[in-house]
């Protein structure tokens, strides 16, 4: 492939080359394809908010973009490498409904475990490590809980402490899957509050997401079924046309006022920043 | 076996629980002490990633490769039947997968048909041993520490110190990769070599460890000691020392326990195990049975403490004389004479109310608690009626239950917005 030559004489100026960048990725289980020939590329800083129905193909996605299954056709790079040379510069936020909360680690282990593959095979936590992981609590702001059993904390905590996890990965580039599903408005807030400051730190970040009242606040957005349907700017994307062509037509009542609400916002705040201009 | 039969043998054959620690047997227990230590080791992860039923499956899977080993060397040395049994666990290991990957059988299903296929072809090979060669099916069955010989300890002390080492060694790794295997995998760390590496060193432990338990009961040793350390600690590395101390105890004792009953071994350490787990789950500090027994009878004194107390408070000073106070308390209370007689012991003893010469009424201490309880009652009737829209009529019922969760008060009083009156009119004392 082509690609392969052109990053090889690009990999000193890693800078110009695209944090994640996927290419006619097809993924089919039992012959029955999931995801249809996805290509996109995500820019330097950027948050990327994918949206879609369920079986959509979104966590397949993810986990095509990750390497952890292989495409039956297509591929990814990142930062203009193959995956698996660059996974130090990866960090990957699953669901939380992906581990089981009864296993008898502390809050503060579960981020100690995000220095995990800065180590080799034997490796264990030092001193610095520690520091970067209550780093990265506090960032979340659940310091308090650093001794608690991760039993005792609730789903918007559980989503903190994933964060807390990647975040000390110190990585560059990462993929969310749902870190706003059953979360209260408090949460959800200080969740996109601490993914803005990463953006703004200059990592970027892929967000799998199922509310279609906040994509106003990602970089770009694409609209997921099977295949991309759109991906561009909110602004651009986000029509009514274009959610029915990724719903089908499922598009409930409640996320039809959501997206109402949601244009008329972002109207009003394009209007509010011309004015400020 | 009546109980006086059972306690004199208990009593006569007092050096029965010794004889584990006989010259004869002592290498079986030796054995049987490594088994109980590496299989609660690795329980651990078995438990916590739930794979108690291959572990049933390897260790029912490695006959075919145990005979086959046999039928070759026509000997019973432990290192080709250890080899010949860790390619029969690999085997069906990998036979599982593929059943999974390959056909709409579930994970669950595919390890009842492979580990069954593979123990069926294991006693078809038995039967069809050659004449005069003498394969110990029933030891490998049930376990028979007698056989245990010096390479057999040998072999397992290695392979025991083998899975101390790698599990301390891998301790931070094995713990990322049980917890979170997909995320272990997008950092890049190998799950599936993880995943045969403890499979490998399980195979290892149970087939070294077949003459002590044998293979029908040892998957017990896996599993139950280490479910019952995950009874009662919060932290891994706990867990895994307390699997390791509970695996080498249900051994020792287990081995005494078959001695004095006349039993086989292997069946008497899983009792032994059992047990354990079965003590665990009463005295578990969280969520055990004993610990919450204990809990909810507190509770009930509590309660019971201030609902003497209010009634006191309510209808004293009352006559020093228990005819003259009873009437009036049992009417209010509903509680039998015993246990109101036994209630206001403990509040004088607190000094909440009056000593026994004195006229029945509350102290300056008592009549403090008593309005904070009265507090808390009329806000959480005002809570409940406007907050929750309950009938006012109805409120009391349920403030009844709520007013002995006093802690709730002042932030009660907060959110209602420091209410005067409750929702029948009455004032709401201020603390």
């Amino acid at each position: 492939m082509n690609l392969s030559v052109v990053s090889e004489s690009l990999a000193t100026d890693t800078v110009s080359l695209p944090p994640l960048q996927a290419r006619d990725l097809t993924v089919a289980y039992d012959a029955r394809p999931v995801l249809r020939s996805v290509s996109f590329e995500l820019e330097k800083g950027h948050m990327l908010g994918v949206v879609g129905p369920n079986g959509a193909g979104k966590s397949t996605m993810l986990k095509a973009l990750l390497g952890l299954i292989a495409p039956d056709y297509g591929g990814v790079r990142v930062f203009g490498q193959p995956v698996d040379d660059v996974r130090d510069r990866i960090a990957y936020v699953p669901q939380t409904e992906t581990v089981d909360w009864d296993f008898p680690v502390t809050v503060a282990e579960v981020v100690l475990m995000g220095r995990q593959p800065s180590k080799g095979w034997f490796g264990r936590p030092t001193h610095e490590d520690r520091r970067l992981a209550a780093e990265a609590l506090d960032r979340v702001g659940m310091t308090a809980f650093a001794k608690r059993h991760i039993r005792q904390l609730s789903g918007g905590q559980q989503r903190r402490v994933f964060l807390a996890r990647a975040l000390c990965q110190g990585a560059d580039l990462l993929l969310l899957d749902e870190p706003f599903a059953g979360v209260d408005a408090a949460t959800e807030k200080a969740i996109f509050a601490l993914i803005d400051q990463m953006a703004d730190e200059g990592r970027s970040l892929l967000i799998v997401n199922h509310d279609l009242s906040i994509l106003g606040r990602f970089d770009r957005v694409m609209l997921l079924n099977q295949r991309v349907i759109a991906f561009g700017a909110p602004d651009d994307v986000v029509t009514e046309e274009n959610l029915r062509a990724t719903y089908g037509g499922r598009l409930s009542l409640l996320d039809e006022a959501d997206l109402t609400l949601a244009q008329r916002r972002n109207e009003r705040d394009h209007l509010a920043r011309t004015a400020s201009e | 076996m009546s109980v006086t039969t059972l306690l004199a043998q208990l009593q006569s054959e007092w050096s029965q629980w010794l004889l584990p620690w006989d010259a004869l047997y002592l290498k079986g227990t030796l054995c049987s002490i490594l088994v109980g230590l590496g299989c609660g080791l690795l329980g651990c992860f078995v438990v916590l990633r739930r794979m108690a039923l291959i572990g049933d499956a390897l260790s029912h899977a490695v006959l075919p490769g145990v005979v086959l080993a046999y039928m070759v060397t026509g000997d019973t040395q432990p290192v080709p039947l250890l080899i010949g049994a860790l390619v029969s666990g690999l085997v069906a290991a990998v036979l599982i997968n593929l059943t999974t990957r390959h056909s709409r059988t579930k994970e669950d299903s595919s390890i009842g048909i492979v580990f069954t296929a593979l123990f069926a072809l294991g006693i078809v090979l038995v039967s069809n041993l050659p004449r005069g060669t003498h394969f110990d099916l029933k030891c490998f069955l049930w376990g028979e520490p007698l056989a245990v010989g010096r390479s057999d300890l040998t072999m397992m002390a290695i392979i025991c110190g083998g899975v101390l080492l790698v599990v301390a060694l891998l301790y931070h790794r094995l713990k990322l990769v049980s917890f979170d295997p997909l995320v272990a995998a997008a950092m890049g760390i190998s799950v599936g070599a993880m995943h045969y590496l403890l499979m490998g060193m399980l195979s290892a432990t149970v087939v070294a460890g077949l003459k002590t338990t044998g293979v029908i009961l040892v998957v017990a040793m896996v599993i139950t000691p280490a479910s019952a350390a995950y009874q009662l600690t919060n932290r891994f590395s706990v867990m895994l020392l307390l699997a390791g101390v509970f695996g080498m105890l249900s051994a020792v004792v287990g081995m005494s326990v078959a001695f004095v009953f006349n039993a086989s071994t292997g069946p008497a350490m899983v009792i032994v195990a059992t047990a354990i787990f079965g003590l665990s789950v009463m005295l578990s500090p969280s969520h055990g049975l004993v610990f919450d027994r204990l809990r909810r009878v507190r509770l009930a004194r509590h309660v019971r403490g201030e609902d003497v107390l209010k009634a006191v408070y309510r209808h004293g000073p009352l006559s020093s004389a228990p005819e003259g106070y009873l009437p009036t308390l049992i009417e209010t209370l509903k509680m039998p004479v015993k246990q109101i007689t036994r209630t206001l012991d403990r509040l004088r003893r607190e000094g909440l109310v009056t000593p026994s010469a004195e006229a029945l009424a509350v102290t300056d201490a008592g009549r403090h608690h008593a309005e904070q309880i009265v507090r808390t009652h009329r806000l959480w009737e005002t809570y409940l009626a406007e907050r929750m829209g309950v009938d006012p009529d109805e409120v009391h019922v349920e403030a009844e239950r709520l007013e002995h969760a006093h802690d709730l008060a002042e932030r009660l009083d907060e959110v209602l917005g420091r209410p005067e009156t409750d929702p029948h009119g009455s004032a709401i004392p201020r603390s």
